[in-house]
């Protein structure tokens, strides 16, 4: 081989590297001498490799169930499972941190203005739909994958992200449990009952997305807080990625009647609706300019820019979600069809 | 011997691959003067319809053709695998273009018939 022909293969190498496994597997031989052919003819085009990036790009997706028709249909109903979890799992760690510092607020004062009053109530009510839909949606998952690790039908499969997605929930209840009592400002004072939520329940959604927080781009300000308190906000979001890579293994790996899909994946639309009703709430809040009156204290109802992060991230989640649940119902129909 | 897609009922409509509807289009016809590798579809394309196909999209659209088997990968000893229409392909080609003639026909007709620059 000439020295120009080993630098093209090491090139066209290079470009295969966008392309997932799958896709190389049965493609790169003859991919990579479509690209010595082109090299030699054209040795430089930005336009080729952004066009090579792009198509590798979407080939990855497509691998994944988000883009394309390369799953079957019933993977890609558990792939659109999967990512449903994984963006439920960032909206909610985003949503959750912007909804536990309202109604925390509201232990203390109502907003008394339209927009971050019908914001939070909206986003009460959407976190309340979540609550249900999540137990409907988790019951019958974690009884099937229980009675296949009992019967040992998948044990191997399944054991390993089943315990880590135990755990990370235990840790999350654990550690969110102590740090909502280690705070005065929520749970259990004696205006408990003026809050839109339990004060308890504030506390404990506040002390679980501790680690959103803007005082991360301020190292002195964190200094001054408790050394465990720290620890709990850089261990919780390790949690939290453990218990989303937990579930989103358990649900591909777990095996799921077509009847149960169906339902997990209509779940996922009600859900779906109820993060939109969120994200509005959430959009209401940040939104809202009506001066507020002096009697409430500043720090409350107060929009930083990490509310605006966590909203953008939210909304990137809902359109996630959005797309693995209308692939994964197109994925039943072309299947009944 | 029957190709996997050959056995179908129906073949699947072109307009069903969405955006690389066109560049199929364009291999498909490509193909259907005889069997070709990818960067002998690149340049027979780009003889007869003036387009060159960026090798991403090529490629991307030669799988999405071979996965709904209206083109198939034949056997070669070269790195540089060959692809010809299968029955289904050829059939969902003859579709797509006849309605591809006739609206062009159609547009062609009503700009003959009436059409003056304002």
């Amino acid at each position: 081989m000439t020295p120009g022909g080993a630098d093209s293969e090491r090139r066209a190498r290079r470009l295969l590297a966008w392309y997932p496994r799958s896709w190389r597997s049965r493609y790169a031989e003859e991919f990579c001498a479509q690209l010595e052919c082109e090299f030699d003819e054209r040795p430089r085009s930005i336009r080729r490799t952004l066009n090579i990036a792009w198509s590798g790009t979407l080939a990855r997706a497509s691998a994944v169930g988000l883009a394309g028709t390369t799953c079957d249909s019933a993977d890609q109903q558990r792939w659109s499972l999967a990512w449903l979890a994984a963006s439920l799992a960032a909206f909610l760690a985003m949503g959750l941190a912007v909804w536990s510092q309202l109604v925390v607020g509201w232990q203390w004062s109502s907003p008394r203005t339209a927009g971050t009053t019908l914001g939070t109530i909206a986003m009460s009510v959407a976190v309340l739909a979540l609550a249900v839909l999540g137990v409907c949606a988790i019951a019958p998952i974690a009884a099937a994958v229980v009675v296949q690790l009992v019967r040992g039908s998948a044990r191997r499969r399944l054991a390993l992200p089943a315990a880590a997605t135990s755990v990370a929930v235990a840790l999350l209840i654990i550690g969110a449990r102590h740090f909502e009592n280690g705070w005065p400002g929520t749970g259990g004072h004696h205006w408990a009952l003026q809050g839109l939520v339990p004060g308890g329940v504030a506390a404990f959604v506040w002390a679980a997305t501790l680690a959103v927080s803007s005082y991360w781009a301020h190292p002195g300000a964190l200094q001054s807080f408790p050394a465990p308190e720290v620890a709990w906000m850089a261990a919780s979001p390790i949690a939290m990625a453990v218990l989303a890579l937990g579930a989103t293994t358990t649900l591909r790996r777990v095996e799921l009647s077509e009847r149960q899909l169906r339902l997990e994946l209509r779940l996922g639309q009600l859900a779906s609706v109820a993060m939109t009703v969120f994200l509005f709430g959430a959009i209401a809040w940040l939104s809202d300019s009506s001066p507020r009156p002096r009697s409430i204290p500043s720090n409350l109802f107060h929009v930083g820019a990490i509310d605006i992060s966590a909203v953008v991230v939210m909304a990137l989640a809902l359109v996630c979600a959005y797309q693995a649940v209308s692939r994964g119902i197109g994925a039943i129909t072309s299947r009944s069809a | 011997m029957a190709s996997r897609a050959d056995s179908k009922a129906a073949p699947a409509p072109l307009g069903s691959l969405g955006r690389y509807a066109g560049p199929a289009t364009l291999i498909m016809s490509s193909l259907a003067g005889g069997a070709k590798h990818g960067y002998a579809l690149t340049k027979d394309i780009e003889a007869m319809a003036g387009v060159r196909l960026a090798p991403g999209t090529l490629y991307e659209a030669l799988a999405r053709l071979e996965g709904q088997g209206l083109i198939e990968a034949l056997q070669s000893d070269d790195r540089r695998r060959p692809y010809r229409l299968t029955g289904a392909g050829a059939t969902a080609l003859r579709e797509h273009l006849g309605a591809q003639r006739q609206v062009a026909n159609e547009g062609l007709r009503r700009l003959d018939a009436g059409w003056a620059p304002t």
